[in-house]
């Protein structure tokens, strides 16, 4: 390997060359870009901007608020496209309950509207309008009816519009919007005071760290211990990622990838600590589930090593409580058929394969009535990210051949 | 280990699974006897071997059918499992089984494989000692056809495809591709044993007006996904069309391009069967006439001269047979292949002709996809509709091709969306029927053709 | 004139859904078929998505019956009080009269009924109710 791979994440970078992987924790005072010229200067001293590949997920990630006009065709693919283009924070709205709809406090990256087939008209009026006048954000895109555009754009600003997401047979048609949200993110880190100057030691585009791990899934049964079908989960600082194959879920939609990608944004052990303990004393299994790791609640307010390692257990659960049968808000998964479960991120530094396993037996038992459980893959030298930056960059030497 | 042994060993370690043995699986398939090898009767091609279908939950009533087959002289026998074991909910299966048990009623409308398991099923298959083929649907057999060879089950039917698109909505396609691989693998291994297993793929289809050129594309493309992981016996299968030219046109086709696409991507040693099914459209109400459609049926697999053929019963519009009657099927069939002497050889120059260069563009077509694996050239085709079958419930399947009966009852294609067939070959299809004036009688008469045998 | 159609139910049967599809395109109309096994919820966000004049729904065993209860509170809510509910195929499990069948359905909402009634009969009697209407 002649490259140097690069992953920013929101509590410790990784840097990958042919001497091997080595992380480092975040020093929070200082911007990304001096905090990793401080630490790895030697290495990427070696080497060119052209060999230089990076993937971030340190921004936290873009957030989108999605408006659309119905929940299986418009919401549901747009949503889609998002989560596989590696977007995080995903609301939505119902555009016939608009005027209900709550108005996010933030500043959103990019807002996506959508509805109807080529053909039809009229979706929109006055009320999307008044609802954006209301919104602060960065970016707004237009997916829907072709006969709508026109309408939009004089009625919004800077309007970006872009082929419809829903073909005239009601299919789903990913590319344009795809490659529009991948994009973004690049603009988006050039933006970002925090790490703008990424760009001064690559010169390659910078994709979110989601988006990586996401294309390597077709390639890592052939590498790895794991079967299909499976799930890759990947516990990070402010988020949890899940990766699951397609045949886990039941959803009449043609897409382009075997994989698909979920976020549960208020899941994470630092960023969100708060958030996933709130979550964990809501579930009703949670105490029993102390117990047999054999601590009490206090052990959620403590900050100690032993009360980290407790908190990526339970988030593991209650990632896995998420997508079963107990929880319809999200898919559910057909957990009973899963094979093997892979865990990857931050977790894998902190977790041994028995605590994982423990934690999994749990659930399998508890949750899903079964003594077996899938296999369990700890990818703690981040193979599977390995693998994606990689294939990303062959896939890039190709096109340009 | 094998990256192929490590993903066994987590297939086979099911809640609902006994531990496999898998040395003393190689060391059974090793030491079996010829005769439960169907690819050791094909070899002698002495006759058309006779198979019916069935299943019943139990053991007991299983062993009880088996016997009765016995008596009929059957040449293979059965099992086909039933529907929660294909869709992989083995715990519904064991939950009916036991209450099929219990009640002495059928709570399940096959054999739950799996929930048996392999140890219990091989004590009945090697008792009986003849040849058994596994009949089932499953997108994802892994863990089934691992069940059925260390029961003795030296047949496997199904694909990617064919058990796929007549079947499923929404299962994604690729991944029935990766998991038939599993299969192919498995059987390839075992072959090196003893006599090879034999992997036969499901030609009917949707057995809804499905043009011979589809049919044989699909049976060539999944042949050849098998033989490439090894597999060295294969069947390719096609159900009675309607009319006997087509029939004997379809094999003839069907045969020939078989045997030079295998030899083409270097599979001169693979064995090639053929497969007939009886008509596997709707079924006449009246037995009688369903004994009579069944007997034109065996006719014509000896006019085709097919190596096996699979049978239906008199029952066949009423739901699942009775073992009696599911047995007197089969010593009708035995009845039939016996008294029936002095076959013609028969050929048609022009349809063959005709059918082989539609097979030929399609294949081409497939074969110049610019993926890097045969099954991403095989899924993109399906995708982009160069493979397209009539009736597909499947949300991949394009639903474009229309077809119709001609007075001869030959199927023809009137529309042919993205078959990348040649403006001659569409021509000559289309010259064949006179197409009603309306199109609400074109689809009255598509409507009739389908049913075609009531 | 646009028909959204479809199947309740898992009979993954479809040679009746697909000669509905091609049908309606003989007739000289567009076609949104959403095949087996579709849920009330997405034929109503297809209609809405599509604008479709019709939605046309069949159901082969009786699966219907039940699953359509909120088909009313559906077309309220959508405010798709000017397309035309359609449903046929075979609406009851087991012996029924149509006396029965077709109130009853008409009550859940729907224009027409077709209870065991031969595909282009009931088309016809679509296309004559639709003609009527304007």
């Amino acid at each position: 390997m002649n490259e140097l791979l690069i992953d920013i994440g929101s509590t410790y970078f990784k840097v990958c060359s042919k001497e091997g992987i080595s992380q480092h924790f975040r020093d929070f005072k200082k911007n990304i870009y001096d905090d990793l010229n401080t630490k790895c200067a030697d290495i990427l001293s070696k080497y060119a901007k052209e060999d230089t590949y990076i993937c971030s997920s340190a921004n936290g990630g873009l957030s989108t608020l999605i408006i659309g006009v119905t929940n299986s065709f418009s919401l549901k693919y747009a949503k889609n496209i998002a989560y596989n283009s590696g977007i995080n924070i995903i609301d939505t709205v119902l555009y016939g309950k608009i005027q209900e709809s709550k108005i996010p406090s933030e500043t959103l990256d990019v807002v996506i509207i959508v509805g109807g087939i080529d053909s039809v008209g009229g979706f929109f009026d006055e009320k999307l309008f008044a609802y954006l006048k209301k919104l602060t954000y960065s970016n707004i895109v237009y997916v829907g009816s072709s006969k709508d555009a026109h309408y939009l754009s004089e009625n919004i600003a800077n309007l970006k519009i872009l082929s419809n997401i829903i073909t005239d047979k009601l299919k789903l048609n990913e590319g344009e919007l795809k490659e529009y949200l991948t994009n973004l993110y690049q603009e988006d880190i050039v933006g970002k005071e925090d790490i703008k100057h990424l760009y001064d030691i690559t010169s390659n585009q910078i994709y979110s760290t989601p988006y990586i791990v996401n294309r390597s899934l077709p390639f890592i049964d052939a590498e790895f211990d794991v079967v299909n079908p499976f799930i890759v989960v990947d516990i990070g600082g402010a988020t949890t990622d899940i990766h699951y194959s397609r045949d886990l879920v039941r959803d009449n939609m043609l897409t382009e990838s075997e994989y698909d990608r979920l976020v549960f944004k208020k899941l994470g052990v630092y960023k969100s600590r708060e958030t996933l303990i709130h979550a964990a004393k809501n579930n009703e299994f949670v105490y029993e589930l102390l117990a047999y790791l054999n601590v009490t609640e206090n052990i959620l307010d403590e900050q100690s090593e032993k009360a980290l390692r407790i908190l990526m257990q339970l988030s593991i659960f209650l990632v896995l409580c998420k997508v079963s049968r107990l929880n319809s808000v999200y898919v559910t998964l057909k957990l009973e058929q899963l094979k093997s479960i892979v865990l990857t991120g931050g977790i894998t530094k902190v977790l041994t394969h028995e605590e994982c396993e423990s934690i999994i037996s749990f659930f399998y038992r508890k949750i899903m009535n079964l003594h077996h459980i899938p296999t369990i893959v700890l990818d703690s030298n981040y193979d599977i990210w390995t693998l994606g930056m990689v294939q990303q960059h062959h896939q890039r030497s190709e096109t340009c051949r | 280990m094998s990256l192929l042994q490590r993903e066994r060993d987590v297939i086979v370690n099911n809640e609902y699974v006994d531990k496999f043995d898998f040395e003393e699986i190689e060391s059974f398939i090793k030491n079996a006897p010829k005769e439960l090898f169907i690819s050791h009767h094909f070899k002698k091609r002495d006759r058309l071997l006779v198979q019916p279908r069935g299943g019943f939950p139990t053991y007991k009533k299983m062993f009880a059918l088996y016997e009765e087959f016995m008596k009929a002289d059957i040449d293979v026998l059965p099992l086909t499992v039933d529907s929660n074991t294909r869709l992989n909910d083995y715990a519904m299966s064991k939950k009916m089984l036991a209450l099929s048990e219990e009640n002495e009623m059928d709570m399940l409308n096959g054999y739950p494989l799996v929930t048996h398991g392999y140890r219990t099923t091989r004590k009945m298959i090697t008792h009986f000692n003849k040849p058994v083929s596994l009949r089932h649907g499953t997108p994802d057999a892994r863990l089934l056809v691992e069940t059925a060879l260390g029961s003795g089950i030296f047949e496997i039917e199904g694909g990617p495809i064919t058990y796929m698109l007549p079947y499923s909505k929404n299962f994604p396609l690729d991944k029935a591709f990766l998991y038939w691989k599993y299969v192919d693998k498995v059987c390839a291994k075992y072959s090196q044993l003893n006599e090879p297993i034999n992997r036969e793929s499901f030609g009917p289809l949707t057995a809804t007006l499905v043009p011979p050129c589809v049919v044989i594309v699909i049976q060539i493309v999944e042949m050849l996904l098998s033989l490439e992981e090894g597999v060295k016996s294969f069947s390719v299968s096609f159900s009675q069309n309607g009319s006997m030219m087509q029939d004997i046109v379809t094999s003839n086709v069907i045969k020939k391009l078989s045997r030079f696409y295998a030899d083409k991507l270097g599979y001169s040693d693979t064995v090639i069967n053929l497969v007939y099914h009886q008509w596997m459209g709707a079924f006449p109400r009246n037995k009688e006439l369903s004994d009579s459609l069944i007997n034109t049926n065996t006719v014509i697999a000896a006019m085709v001269r097919a190596d096996k053929i699979i049978i239906k019963t008199r029952d066949e519009a009423f739901g699942i047979p009775t073992m009696q009657c599911n047995a007197q099927s089969v010593a009708n069939t035995k009845y039939t292949l016996r008294t029936l002497k002095g076959l013609p050889v028969v050929h048609d120059e022009e349809e063959e002709a005709n059918l082989e260069a539609e097979v030929i563009s399609i294949m081409d077509a497939v074969l110049s996809d610019h993926a890097d694996t045969l099954w991403r050239k095989v899924f993109n085709s399906i995708r982009s509709g160069i493979i397209d079958v009539p009736f597909s419930p499947h949300i991949i399947n394009k639903n474009e091709v229309i077809t119709i009966r001609d007075d001869n009852g030959n199927i023809r294609i009137i529309d042919k969306g993205k078959l990348p067939i040649s403006d001659k070959c569409f021509a000559y299809e289309k010259s064949k029927v006179n197409l009603p004036p309306t199109q609400t009688e074109v689809i009255n008469k598509i409507i009739h053709d389908i049913g075609a045998m009531l | 004139m646009k028909v959204v159609t479809g199947v309740v139910g898992n009979d993954i049967h479809v040679v009746a859904n697909r000669l509905i599809d091609i049908s309606l395109q003989a007739r000289g109309c567009e076609v949104f078929n959403l095949g087996v096994n579709t849920s009330l919820e997405e034929f109503i966000d297809a209609v809405v998505e599509t604008d479709a004049d019709i939605l046309l729904i069949s159901s082969l065993n009786g699966e219907a019956e039940g699953w359509c209860r909120d088909l009313q509170f559906l077309r309220a809510e959508y405010q798709l009080r000017d397309v035309v509910f359609v449903i046929g195929g075979n609406l009851a499990v087991g012996e029924a009269k149509d006396s029965d069948i077709v109130p009853k359905y008409k009550s859940y909402g729907f224009d027409l009924v077709f209870h065991q009634v031969d595909l282009n009969t009931g088309l016809d009697a679509l296309e004559q109710y639709m003609k009527d209407r304007s």
